[in-house]
């Protein structure tokens, strides 16, 4: 192959390219350690001595829009992905095994709404959750994203479970388990790389959402760390330090969560991907 | 066991749709095992009940009656703070013909969608092309370009404005390296739009790297290595083996980044606010947003997002279809 003619510039080129790529995060990184008055004039300077204090200021706000913001947001994420975990996966494992007229309809309307962006149905789901008097609430914001993520759950496992053998699911109805049972001992744990890919995905994306919480949980009551970032820029739009350590606090939980779920993730989507 | 007796039920059970007779072989027999199956846990819902109602009845509550009331909402002059609601017929979309605003954010979605979904497909395989080699390197520059797709769209927001704004990182350089009048790429009402085309397109780069990486690695070497022999040159190796196997890649790809394009809000929300001037980055999701919750016209607003559910529909099913026919051509 003619790569060994160039083998020294693909990796000064994907070296150089990367590192364009890569500056404005860099900025962020440098500039959260960086007392606030050296970041205007030295922007893309090393923070030599490293400082806290901008973290520091953030953690200790008086009006605490990190912290409650962080309580909210894990609560808000690790509910609403574990319910749509199990959900999907039972609507999935049930929708790709039926062959019912009714469960090919409840299909076509679920893959139909995984095109909806949120504010064609936003002010409606406030009136629903009004309705339920669940509005400003985090349990209502969990529901509405269950409701919002379950198309995409649901397309994942479906894919997952027609690589589950039906033999094994007959065999075990065969020795009296229910159907219940069968699905948690059997088909469950079996759809482990499913549930990691859409525990990582709906994470990230649940953890990342902004109109949704904005206008669910409204103005008054504890917001997400991803509204309390928005928050943050509208207070102090200058200082940079302040505002670059409040959102590096915010992507820190979910970047730590991808990271340490990374390998399944990748093998999710390609497997999807490939597979088309 | 009840089982048992519901299993001589179920081959009566009117509500169990028969499959047609002409399957042939283990095909039907296995339906036939999962029909009596299904009938064994018993009355008319099945295993309907117990396995699917619950994420259903959550989608029908929050995503189907929405749809269906902001349907019907989009034929009234629903305004919560101005009642009673009536029946207007076809009057907001009458409205939004004329309405010069919707007009823009319409073109200004269309822009933005084309934008991200032609550069981050173009840029996406020519970096996975460049990154498809297994040694560390280029596994840790994958995860480079992967790193913005994991953070919330509000946080580039934010990181991009601190770039490009009027007395940005971005211009400091510029003025550092001697030019005097650094271009507004956020304040100059022609330049914003595209800036934000740009920052969606950064963001979404790493998404189309991994699902081309991903393509690229089903590319079997011997194929690649056939058409060398074969005398094919590089360009003529990759149109002709590596481009065709690429195709589930590029559509899902394109799809995907059509979609984002078109329901691009936030970086609107934090960063231009529709601005500068009068909606010169205003989207379509951002307009519907704005009518809703800030001038609380209801109905009005439904219109528009009916129309952009209708458009954002319509255009992705059509690529979807014309993208998966080539995949199956070739």
């Amino acid at each position: 192959m003619d790569d060994r003619t160039h083998s020294w510039l693909r990796p000064l080129v994907a070296v150089f390219v990367g590192a364009v790529f890569f500056l404005p995060l860099y900025l962020v990184v440098v500039n959260v350690f960086k007392p606030g008055a050296d970041i205007v004039p030295h922007p893309a300077a090393l923070p030599l001595p490293p400082t806290l204090d901008n973290i520091g200021a953030v953690l200790s706000r008086p009006d605490n829009l990190f912290t409650f913001g962080l309580i909210n947001s894990i609560a808000v994420t690790a509910l609403s992905i574990t319910i749509l975990t199990v959900l999907s996966a039972m609507l999935g494992h049930y929708l790709a095994r039926s062959k019912r007229v009714l469960a090919k309809v409840a299909m076509v309307t679920l893959l139909c709404g995984l095109m909806i962006p949120v504010p064609v149905i936003l002010e409606p789901i406030t009136g629903v959750l009004k309705t339920l008097g669940l509005m400003t609430s985090l349990q209502g914001l969990v529901l509405v994203n269950v409701g919002y993520y379950v198309p995409f759950g649901v397309l994942l496992f479906m894919g997952f479970v027609r690589s589950v053998p039906l033999e094994l699911e007959e065999a075990a109805e065969l020795d009296g388990a229910s159907k219940l049972r069968v699905f948690w001992q059997v088909v469950f744990p079996l759809l482990r790389p499913a549930s990691a890919s859409v525990l990582i995905f709906l994470g990230v994306w649940i953890w990342n959402d902004f109109l949704t919480p904005l206008i669910l949980l409204g103005p008054d009551s504890g917001t997400t760390v991803t509204v309390g970032v928005y928050r943050a820029i509208g207070q102090h739009q200058s200082d940079f330090g302040a505002v670059f350590a409040f959102m590096f606090l915010a992507t820190l939980p979910i970047l730590v969560f991808y990271l340490a779920l990374q390998k399944n993730f990748v093998k999710g989507l390609t497997g999807g991907a490939v597979k088309g | 066991m009840t089982e048992i007796q519901h299993g001589t039920r179920g081959e009566v059970d009117p509500a169990a749709p028969r499959q047609s007779p002409s399957h042939g072989g283990p095909r039907q027999r296995s339906a036939a095992t999962r029909r009596r199956a299904s009938a064994r846990i018993g009355p008319k819902l099945g295993r309907f009940g117990l396995f699917a109602l619950p994420g259903l009845v959550a989608y029908v509550v929050f995503v189907l009656i929405p749809i269906g009331m902001t349907g019907y909402y989009s034929f009234t002059n629903r305004n919560p703070f101005n009642p009673p609601t009536k029946w207007v017929g076809l009057r907001n979309y009458g409205d939004l013909v004329g309405d010069q605003e919707f007009r823009q954010a319409l073109v200004n979605t269309v822009i933005i969608a084309v934008i991200v979904t032609v550069f981050a497909n173009v840029g996406g395989l020519l970096i996975a092309m460049l990154l498809d080699r297994p040694t560390k390197l280029y596994v840790a520059l994958r995860g480079v370009f992967f790193t913005p797709v994991v953070l919330s769209a509000v946080v580039i927001s934010v990181i991009w404005q601190a770039v490009l704004t009027d007395d940005g990182l971005l211009n400091s350089l510029l003025r550092g390296l001697g030019v005097d009048h650094p271009p507004g790429w956020l304040s100059d009402p022609d330049l914003a739009l595209y800036s934000i085309a740009w920052i969606i397109t950064w963001q979404m780069l790493g998404f189309c790297v991994v699902v081309y990486l991903a393509g690229l690695q089903g590319v079997p070497r011997e194929l690649q290595e056939a058409a060398s022999i074969d005398g094919a040159g590089r360009l003529a190796r990759f149109r002709n083996v590596t481009w065709p196997m690429l195709a589930p890649a590029l559509t899902i790809n394109t799809v995907m980044l059509l979609i984002t394009g078109f329901k691009a809000y936030d970086q609107i929300q934090v960063i231009t606010n529709g601005g500068p001037g009068t909606g010169t980055t205003s989207t379509m999701a951002f307009q519907v947003v704005q009518t809703a919750f800030n001038g609380n016209h209801i109905g009005y607003s439904s219109a528009m997002a009916a129309v952009m559910l209708v458009l954002v529909a319509t255009v992705s099913v059509i690529v979807l279809r014309l993208l998966q026919r080539r995949e199956v051509t070739q």
